[in-house]
C-alpha cells in the first residue's frame, strides 16, 4: 500500500490526528492489515457462509 | 500443613471447611508475599487489601458457624484488570480507562464470590488485552517469577506471574488470540480456554466479540476444573452464551486415558512454525507418556497455523477497530504504541476482508470438526519457544506469532495449555490439550494424566 492511500484511508477512518501525530504507526498498520488479509485463502464456492450464522428467535 | 503460598485452592477450600486453615491467615500469608514480592513481579495494578481481608474475616466467621458459601470459600483471587469487579478501576492497564470505575461485578466475578472465592485486587494486562509488554503505560509490566528478566506471556500477564508466583492460588484471565494460554504456557501453570460462550463475557471488556473467552488460571489441573464449574453457566444477557449449563469437571478427573484416541498436530511445530528442539523433544515426551498410560496416540492433520493466524487477526483488528475507533481518533497519544499500532490495523480492512475471514473460519470450524470424528483429543504445540526476555523487543516481536493457540479461537474449542517441562535454562516449555465443544471434562482427564504422570503442579519458580 503506497503513502498516498494510506493517507486516504487514514483520513476516511477518522485518523487525521493519529496520522499527523503518529506517521509511523498508522503506517505500520496499514502494512500489518494488508499483509495479514492476503494470506487468507479466499472461499471461491459461492454459497460458502460466513460465521456466526443468522439464527432467528435466538436473541436475548 | 505446607507452606501456605503453595497451598492449592482445593487443598485451602477443604482446609478451611474442616475449621483447620483460617482465612484470615491464608490471606494475611499472601499479602505479606505480595508485599515482599510484587515490587518485583509487578502482578497488580490495583490491590484491594482492605477489603481482601475484611471478607477473609467474614468467610472466618462464616465457617466457624458452619456456613460455606460454596466450594472454594475463603479462597483468594486475582482478577484480570479488563474484567469488572464493583467499586474499582477496570482500566485495561491503559491511561484511555484510568478512571474507569466499575459499577457492578462481572458474572464470572459474581459467580467466584457465590462459590466464596475473595477478590483480591485487578491484576496486570497487555493494554487492552492486545498491546504488550509495553514499557510506555501508566503501569509497567508483569514479570515472569521463573526469571524477572523474561516475558511472562500475555495478555493476561498479572494472571500467569500471580499464580505461577504464589500470590493467589486462582485468576481469571481472557482469551482472544491465546491470552490465556500463552502466560499459563509461559509461567508454567494450568490456563484453559474454555468452549466460547461457557462462560459468560458480560463485564469484561471486549477485544473481539467473536474470539472473546473468559478462562480460569490455576497450578493445578484439579483447580482450573473446579473453578470452570464456578464460572461456566448460561447467561440470558450474553448474546453469545451458550445455552449449556457448566458441567461437572472436578469429579471426572482421574478417570484412566486408556483407549482414549489422541491426535497429535505435529505439522504446527515441525512444518508451520518450527519450534525450538527442546519444545519438540518436549512434546514427544509428553505423546509417549499418554501412550504409556495407555492412549492411542495418531497424527492428524488441520489447516496451517499462518492461515490460522491470518483469519484470527482479520476478524479481531476489524472487531476490536469498531470498539475503539472513536478513542483512537480523539486520544491516539493515550495509547501505548503496541496497542495503537495493532488496533489501528483494523481501520485497513474492507468489509470484504472480514466477510472473507468469517467464511473461511467457518471451512476451518469443519475441518478440525472432522478430526474430532477420528480422534478425542488434540494435543499440539502451544509456545514454540520458552519464554523470552522482555526488555529486548526484536526477541518479543520474533516470539509473539510463534505459537499454536488462535486456531481454537477461531473455532471455539476448550482448549489447556500446561507445562511440559523445563528448558536448560530453566524456564517453562508448555503444552497444549484441545478438546471436543463442551468436552472440557476430556481436556481435564487428559491433562490431569499427564500432570500425574509428570508431576508439573510440583514444579515452582525457583527466585520467588
Amino acid at each position: 500500500m503506497d503513502k498516498a492511500t494510506i493517507e486516504l484511508l487514514a483520513r476516511r477512518a477518522g485518523l487525521a490526528k493519529a496520522l499527523a501525530e503518529f506517521p509511523e504507526d498508522v503506517a505500520a498498520a496499514a502494512k500489518q492489515a494488508a499483509d495479514v488479509a492476503s494470506r487468507i485463502e479466499q472461499p471461491t464456492e459461492p454459497t460458502a457462509e460466513p460465521w456466526p450464522p443468522m439464527r432467528a428467535g435466538r436473541g436475548l | 500443613m505446607s507452606e501456605l503460598h503453595w497451598l492449592s485452592a482445593a487443598q485451602a477450600a477443604r482446609a478451611i471447611a474442616a475449621k483447620e486453615l483460617s482465612p484470615v491467615a491464608l490471606m494475611q500469608a499472601l499479602l505479606d508475599r505480595i508485599a515482599r514480592l510484587d515490587p518485583k513481579l509487578n502482578v497488580f495494578i490495583r490491590l484491594d487489601a482492605e477489603a481482601a481481608l475484611a471478607a477473609a474475616m467474614a468467610a472466618e466467621t462464616e465457617a466457624a458457624a458452619g456456613r460455606l458459601r460454596g466450594p472454594l470459600h475463603g479462597v483468594p483471587v486475582g482478577i484480570k484488570d479488563i474484567i469488572d469487579v464493583a467499586g474499582l478501576p477496570t482500566t485495561a492497564h491503559s491511561k484511555i480507562l484510568e478512571d474507569n470505575i466499575a459499577a457492578a461485578d462481572a458474572v464470572c466475578v459474581q459467580k467466584l464470590r457465590g462459590a466464596g472465592a475473595i477478590v483480591l485486587g485487578k491484576v496486570a494486562t497487555h493494554e487492552f488485552a492486545i498491546g504488550g509488554p509495553s514499557f510506555d503505560l501508566p503501569w509497567p509490566p508483569a514479570r515472569n517469577p521463573w526469571n524477572t528478566d523474561h516475558h511472562p506471556g500475555g495478555s493476561s500477564s498479572g494472571s500467569g506471574a500471580g499464580v505461577a508466583g504464589g500470590l493467589f492460588p486462582l485468576a481469571l484471565g481472557t482469551d482472544t488470540g491465546g491470552s490465556v494460554r500463552n502466560p499459563a504456557s509461559c509461567c508454567g501453570i494450568v490456563g484453559l480456554k474454555p468452549t466460547y460462550g461457557l462462560v459468560s463475557r458480560r463485564g469484561v471488556l471486549p477485544l473481539s466479540f467473536t474470539l472473546d473467552h473468559i478462562g480460569p488460571m490455576t497450578r493445578s489441573v484439579a483447580d482450573n476444573a473446579l473453578m470452570l464449574e464456578a464460572i461456566g453457566g448460561h447467561d440470558p444477557l450474553d448474546p453469545g452464551s451458550a445455552a449449556s449449563a457448566a458441567g461437572r469437571y472436578a469429579a471426572a478427573l482421574d478417570r484412566s486415558v486408556r483407549g482414549l484416541r489422541v491426535g497429535f498436530v505435529r505439522h504446527f511445530h515441525e512444518v508451520d512454525v518450527p519450534a525450538e528442539p527442546e519444545v519438540t523433544a518436549a512434546l514427544a515426551h509428553v505423546a509417549r507418556t499418554l501412550q504409556m498410560e495407555g492412549a492411542e496416540v495418531r497424527g492428524i492433520r488441520l489447516p496451517t497455523l499462518g492461515e490460522f493466524a491470518a483469519v484470527n487477526r482479520v476478524i479481531l483488528q476489524s472487531e476490536a477497530w469498531a470498539i475503539h475507533a472513536p478513542w483512537l481518533r480523539e486520544r491516539p497519544g493515550d495509547y501505548g504504541q503496541l496497542s495503537r499500532r495493532r488496533l489501528m490495523a483494523g481501520a485497513f480492512f474492507g468489509a470484504g476482508d472480514y466477510v472473507q475471514a468469517q467464511r473461511r473460519r467457518l471451512q476451518m470450524i469443519a475441518e478440525i470438526e472432522a478430526a474430532f470424528r477420528e480422534v478425542d483429543v488434540l494435543l499440539c504445540a502451544s509456545s514454540m519457544d520458552p519464554p523470552c526476555r522482555i526488555d529486548r523487543p526484536v526477541d518479543i516481536d520474533r516470539t509473539y506469532a510463534r505459537q499454536a493457540r488462535t486456531p481454537f479461537n477461531v473455532s471455539g474449542h476448550p482448549a489447556l495449555a500446561m507445562l511440559a517441562g523445563l528448558s536448560v535454562d530453566g524456564l517453562p516449555i508448555s503444552v497444549q490439550f484441545v478438546g471436543r465443544y463442551f468436552e472440557e471434562a476430556t481436556v481435564f482427564q487428559v491433562a490431569r494424566a499427564w500432570e500425574q504422570a509428570a508431576g508439573t503442579d510440583k514444579k515452582h519458580p525457583p527466585v520467588v
